[in-house]
């Protein structure tokens, strides 16, 4: 009986070792009250806004309201089947201070179709029951948008076009790195590729590109982008065809006079815009077989807006036999493109500008007459004669 | 070079001065050998004398001739040389064919050559009938004696209007 006694104080003993650990362990009134002031405070997910596929991570907050109180948790996941966990699970202790904030990362990747989804945050707590939360994440696929602002209705060969292009993001979250990149078969780009950087949620960037197509082709804009760190990217086609631009300015000749002074012939008239956009730096000259003199052997009209004209003076020789000279008129588009048109300009020999060529009746209708007269005279005279005769 | 313009201006009209009268006397000599050719006999101091009256219908003529000058001439551009397009013959050759062919210069120039050939057609016939009895001619001699230089003058002036 007093060995009985012996192993009995023996395993009290050996319990009473082992007790105060275990004792922490039971869930107590004070514990499960205390597990209970336990919160998420916000969950961050990264990116904000899933495409179906993506990979990311969501951030969780945990804070523990108490005042005066800690609490030891010592598990922790989140997931469902559609928002699958690739990272692994809280599987150890950690205890949470009086009003303090313990995060919770993990990683997460989904294959699911657009919408809202709700995977669960669970926290499990030494002394109570575990806690659980709805972390919402929405899976958009929505892209971002890239559009022409003001296409060209036809390019020309080897000349220079800008296009404005916009960039939008409709997406209710920032993407990163975005970048515009220009291709295309037989065309030069400048820039090839505009880094746009860091574009905010609902934000457009209005983007300029210079394009020289050296033959008829489709020219590739494509738009990459991250979406946390998922790379994304939007294209957009956009058809070269040649032919000539409605909208382009249209400088004309007109009212030209000319006159000689000293043997230099001086051409006046007005350069007219009857194009639609400006004429920048529209010069006028003579070509051969004149020779350019001063004081105008090249005349700057200047900037031509549309219905807008301007004088201009040029001055030349021309040799001996030549009835028309070309005049050529040059201006540049806003892409500093240089385009090129010839006029002839008669050039009689008496240095008076004249239309058509009328002297072959003007200088028959005097001989006429000149013949007619000495008709007259003469069939006057020998009918006289054979009157007086008779 | 200063006092050039007057220069030429007093030299032009002296010089047509000069060549009226000697006009007269060609033509008049002209008419005179021809109507050797009819046995015409008469003085030389005669015939100069119905020439010159003869001459009397193209001072009409010279009239008009003005009155269109005075309306045309300030419609004609004249170029005006540099010292060195007068050192260029080219150049002079091809500013002068350019004053000859100005429009209003060739309307002048084929008004006065028509009123010319009317007056000096109207001369023609004073002057038929003036060798006719200076010379003592036939009608028929007298109207050859005149009649054929006249024609073939103005069938020249013509032939300058066709090729002006």
């Amino acid at each position: 009986m007093r060995v009985n006694v012996s192993r009995i104080i023996f395993c009290l003993l050996l319990l009473s070792c082992i007790l105060p650990g275990a004792a922490v362990a039971y869930a107590t009134p004070e514990s499960i009250v205390a597990s209970g002031n336990v919160y998420v405070s916000r969950a961050v997910y990264d990116p904000g806004v899933f495409f179906s596929g993506d990979r990311g991570t969501v951030t969780v907050y945990v804070t523990n309201g108490n005042a005066n109180k800690s609490v030891v948790v010592n598990h922790a996941t989140i997931g469902d089947k559609n928002i699958r966990l690739t990272s692994n699970s809280y599987e150890t202790s950690a205890n949470i201070g009086p009003l303090q904030t313990q995060t919770f990362v993990f990683s997460l990747a989904t294959d699911a179709i657009e919408g809202t989804y709700y995977p669960i945050f669970s926290l499990g707590f030494r002394d109570a029951e575990s806690l659980y939360y709805p972390a919402v994440v929405k899976i958009d696929n929505t892209p971002l948008d890239l559009s022409v602002v003001d296409k060209l209705d036809t390019f020309t060969q080897g000349m220079k076009k800008t296009i404005n292009v916009l960039v939008a993001n409709p997406r209710n979250n920032n993407v990163t790195n975005v970048a515009l990149e220009v291709t295309g078969d037989g065309i030069t780009a400048n820039p090839e590729r505009i880094f746009i950087g860091e574009l905010g949620t609902k934000a457009k960037v209005p983007v300029n590109v210079s394009i020289t197509p050296e033959k008829a082709t489709t020219v590739l804009l494509t738009l990459t982008y991250n979406n946390g760190d998922n790379p994304h990217q939007t294209t957009l086609e956009l058809p070269v065809a040649f032919g000539v631009d409605k909208k382009q300015a249209d400088p004309v000749i007109s009212y030209v006079q000319v006159t000689t002074e000293g043997g230099i012939y001086h051409v006046t008239g007005d350069a007219n815009n009857a194009g639609l956009e400006t004429a920048n730096t529209v010069m006028v000259t003579a070509l051969a077989p004149a020779v350019p003199q001063d004081p105008y052997k090249t005349y700057v009209v200047g900037a031509l807006k549309p219905d807008d004209f301007g004088s201009f003076e040029v001055t030349f020789t021309a040799g001996p036999g030549n009835t028309s000279i070309p005049i050529e008129l040059s201006y540049k588009d806003t892409d500093g493109n240089i385009y090129r048109s010839v006029q002839d300009v008669k050039i009689s020999s008496s240095g008076v500008s004249v239309s058509p060529d009328d002297g072959g009746f003007s200088k028959m209708l005097p001989v006429a007459a000149a013949i007619v007269i000495i008709l007259i005279f003469v069939g006057g005279w020998v009918y006289n004669l054979r009157r007086n005769r008779q | 070079m200063p006092g050039m313009d007057a220069i030429i201006t007093v030299s032009a009209t002296v010089g047509d001065l000069i060549m009226t009268f000697v006009i007269w006397l060609i033509a008049a000599g002209v008419f005179y050998l021809i109507s050797f050719l009819f046995k015409g006999q008469g003085s030389f101091n005669r015939v100069l004398e119905i020439v010159g009256y003869g001459y009397l219908p193209q001072v009409a003529g010279s009239l008009i001739t003005v009155v269109a000058a005075v309306i045309l001439i300030p419609g004609i551009s004249v170029p005006t040389l540099t010292k060195a397009a007068l050192e260029d013959p080219a150049m002079i050759e091809q500013v002068t064919k350019a004053f000859m062919h100005d429009p209003a210069m060739m309307m002048l120039t084929q008004i006065t050559t028509l009123v010319s050939i009317v007056f000096m057609l109207w001369s023609a016939h004073i002057w038929i009938f003036g060798m006719k009895h200076a010379r003592g001619l036939s009608p028929r001699d007298a109207a050859v004696c005149i009649g054929v230089p006249i024609v073939l003058y103005v069938l020249y002036l013509t032939y300058n209007l066709g090729v002006m």
